[in-house]
């Protein structure tokens, strides 16, 4: 996943379901789209697909499971994106976006902000593929960040669940803290779980019984 | 095509300030000066707002408030932007694009919080509507006798499959409407159906291919699909909840706290826009007219006229007269941003998953909703502001809203996502 080249990308084209002859917009984000498809595939991307920005995008998605989704920054098929992302929170990939927009500081702002990468259409391919360096790079450190961030709250979670099954045990069988704890311990090792699961089920049973 | 139309409208527009222009003189003015202009500090900071709008009726009182004036009025000149998506709204508003947004109060919500995506503190200023949308059922659905709630959970498990239901954003408001009324008639939408999020204009195109059994949108895509043949409506928004929050004008915190000067004249020009649009018939005939514009909503008139006015119909013959139909002043009720409507899409991105944990209902919806700056800019607009910062409402399945005590009431549904 470390050059651009070889991520497997998803680009998202303008629908047709909603094409109006007469939108001189819609007949705009045609145009970008095709060009910076050519620029991709000129450049040696890998596009795996190029899909429509219809109700089944969220399906073609997932089954295609792209490293990379490339969509015009001005389609209506953001909020079907949208969707994928809350959806598939707990499996976010990053999602790309282009503009015609000639602001660069835009663009950083953009990037800055974490909302996504925005790609300028009709750059030269040399300057699309920082900006694809970049957006990669940035997802994955973010994706790091909130995998310890998970972490951490697990374990910390995970402590307090120890710390009560402690305590229960320390007062209905007037245990110290140390043999408490030796319990637990020993009781997960013969099992073959782990100490939380244990503490849960003493709690849950703790529960039960009253 | 409508040009004698617009004409006629560029007159009494012409009228209209020229009215204006003449009561001011004698009497408006003089108040407003010492508000607005006289004391130098009270001035707009920033006079250009960019402010974005999807095309929807709802987007009517700030588009009416460029239209008509009214943000010269107070000393501001509003620049109505149209945007593609909600999505598209979001990022630009983060990332200051955009000053501000016709936008759905659970997208405000949802980026507050860092619901799905960065974290930004947000701000609403105002509330634009309330009511004006609907749950429309393909004509396929009701031919088998689904034609409202009860009906359409009574075919659901007689005839089994999957069921396909859009909205319009996962965090937004009618994700919220489907996902309630959906819940009440026992269908839990996260298990017993599937959602999808599909973009307002294209949901008339994709019932009558056959991709969906039904969505929840606003007006005027639920009258079209009634017009074109291909759906009925099986319940209005007011229904599920009479005068419920709709569309927000939202900005982001920063943009509040830099420039309060112009965000009161942005309140004052959209709630006078607002007040004149519910004034008469006329006016809202008139509204209708301008913002069935390709350059708005892009669509005609006839798809906006008729419910904007209350006069329903549910495309099987039944038609009538819905006093709680789209309003946009309704005596300052409509405007005033309500803590307890802010905290209860708090109370349903809990029930739904999308919030992990209860948050601090009260204290966000009070960090989001400008209540101070809102009570100014309709002090400039002279509008009734209500006494009270939370509201009763009483929703589709009986259960009562208040904002006492949203933990509890988060956790009373017996239809959730299930907790993981």
């Amino acid at each position: 996943m470390s050059s651009p080249q070889a991520l497997r990308i998803v680009i998202v084209a303008p629908d047709t379901l909603a094409a109006d002859a007469a939108d001189p917009q819609a007949a705009v984000e045609a145009e970008r789209s095709r060009s910076l498809r050519i620029g991709m595939l000129q450049n040696g991307y890998n596009i795996v697909a190029v899909l429509p920005a219809d109700v089944f995008l969220p399906d073609r998605l997932a089954q295609i499971s792209p490293d990379m989704i490339i969509v015009d920054a001005e389609s209506q098929a953001r909020d079907t994106l949208e969707h994928v992302v809350v959806a598939t929170r707990d499996a976010r990939r990053p999602i790309v976006l282009f503009t015609n927009d000639d602001d660069t500081s835009h663009v950083r702002d953009a990037i800055a902000a974490g909302v996504t990468a925005y790609v300028v259409a009709g750059l030269a391919a040399e300057r699309v593929k920082p900006v694809l360096e970049v957006a990669m790079a940035r997802f994955q450190h973010e994706e790091a960040l909130r995998r310890e961030l998970a972490d951490a709250r697990t374990q910390l979670s995970e402590r307090k669940l120890i710390d009560r099954a402690k305590g229960l045990l320390m007062t209905r069988h007037s245990l110290s803290e140390d043999e408490a704890y030796a319990r637990l311990r020993k009781t997960a090792m013969d099992k073959g779980l782990r100490l939380a699961d244990v503490a849960q089920r003493i709690l849950d049973v703790a529960d039960l019984l009253g | 095509m409508n040009t004698p139309l617009h004409r006629k409208f560029d007159m009494s527009r012409r009228h209209l300030i020229k009215a204006a222009a003449a009561t001011g003189a004698a009497s408006l003015v003089p108040g407003l000066q010492s508000a607005v202009y006289a004391a130098g500090s009270d001035k707009p900071e920033k006079e250009e707002v960019r402010i974005g709008f999807i095309p929807l009726t709802d987007c009517a009182s700030v588009v009416m408030a460029s239209v008509l004036g009214f943000d010269k009025k107070y000393g501001v000149k509003l620049i109505p932007t149209k945007e593609a998506s909600w999505a598209g709204v979001r990022d630009k508003l983060v990332n200051g694009e955009l000053d501000m947004a016709h936008v759905l109060w659970g997208l405000v919500y949802g980026v507050h919080l860092g619901v799905s995506g960065p974290k930004k503190d947000m701000a609403i200023l105002m509330n634009l509507n309330h009511n004006g949308q609907a749950i429309t059922l393909s004509k396929k659905l009701a031919d088998k006798g689904a034609i409202d709630g009860p009906s359409l959970a009574k075919l659901m498990q007689a005839d089994k499959r999957e069921y396909t239901f859009a909205q319009t954003f996962p965090t937004g408001t009618h994700a919220m409407w489907l996902y309630y009324w959906l819940a009440t008639y026992g269908i839990n939408p996260m298990k017993d159906a599937k959602i999808i999020t599909v973009p307002p204009p294209q949901m008339v195109a994709n019932m009558r291919v056959g991709n969906m059994d039904g969505y929840c949108v606003g007006e005027p895509w639920g009258h079209r699909a009634i017009m074109d043949g291909i759906g009925v409506t099986g319940v209005t928004t007011q229904d599920i909840w009479k005068d419920h929050p709709e569309k927000a004008l939202g900005t982001t915190s920063d943009f509040a706290k830099k420039y309060p000067n112009t965000c009161r004249a942005v309140i004052a020009a959209v709630v006078e826009a607002g007040k004149w649009i519910d004034a008469s018939l006329q006016n809202k005939l008139k509204m209708a007219e301008t913002v069935a514009d390709k350059s708005y909503v892009n669509t005609g008139v006839d798809a906006i006229n008729q419910r904007i006015l209350g006069r329903y119909q549910n495309g099987l013959g039944k038609t009538w007269d819905d006093p709680n139909h789209m309003k946009f002043y309704n005596d300052g009720a409509v405007s005033f941003p309500y803590l307890s409507d802010g905290m209860w899409f708090l109370t349903q991105h809990k029930r739904w998953g999308l919030l992990k944990d209860h948050p601090d209902y009260l204290a966000v919806a009070k960090q989001v909703n400008q209540i101070d700056l809102y009570k100014e800019g309709a002090a400039l607009a002279k509008a009734s502001v209500p006494k009270e910062l939370m509201r009763t409402s009483k929703l589709v399945d009986g259960t009562v809203w208040d904002g006492k005590d949203p933990k509890k009431y988060a956790d009373s549904f017996a239809i959730k996502a299930s907790a993981v």
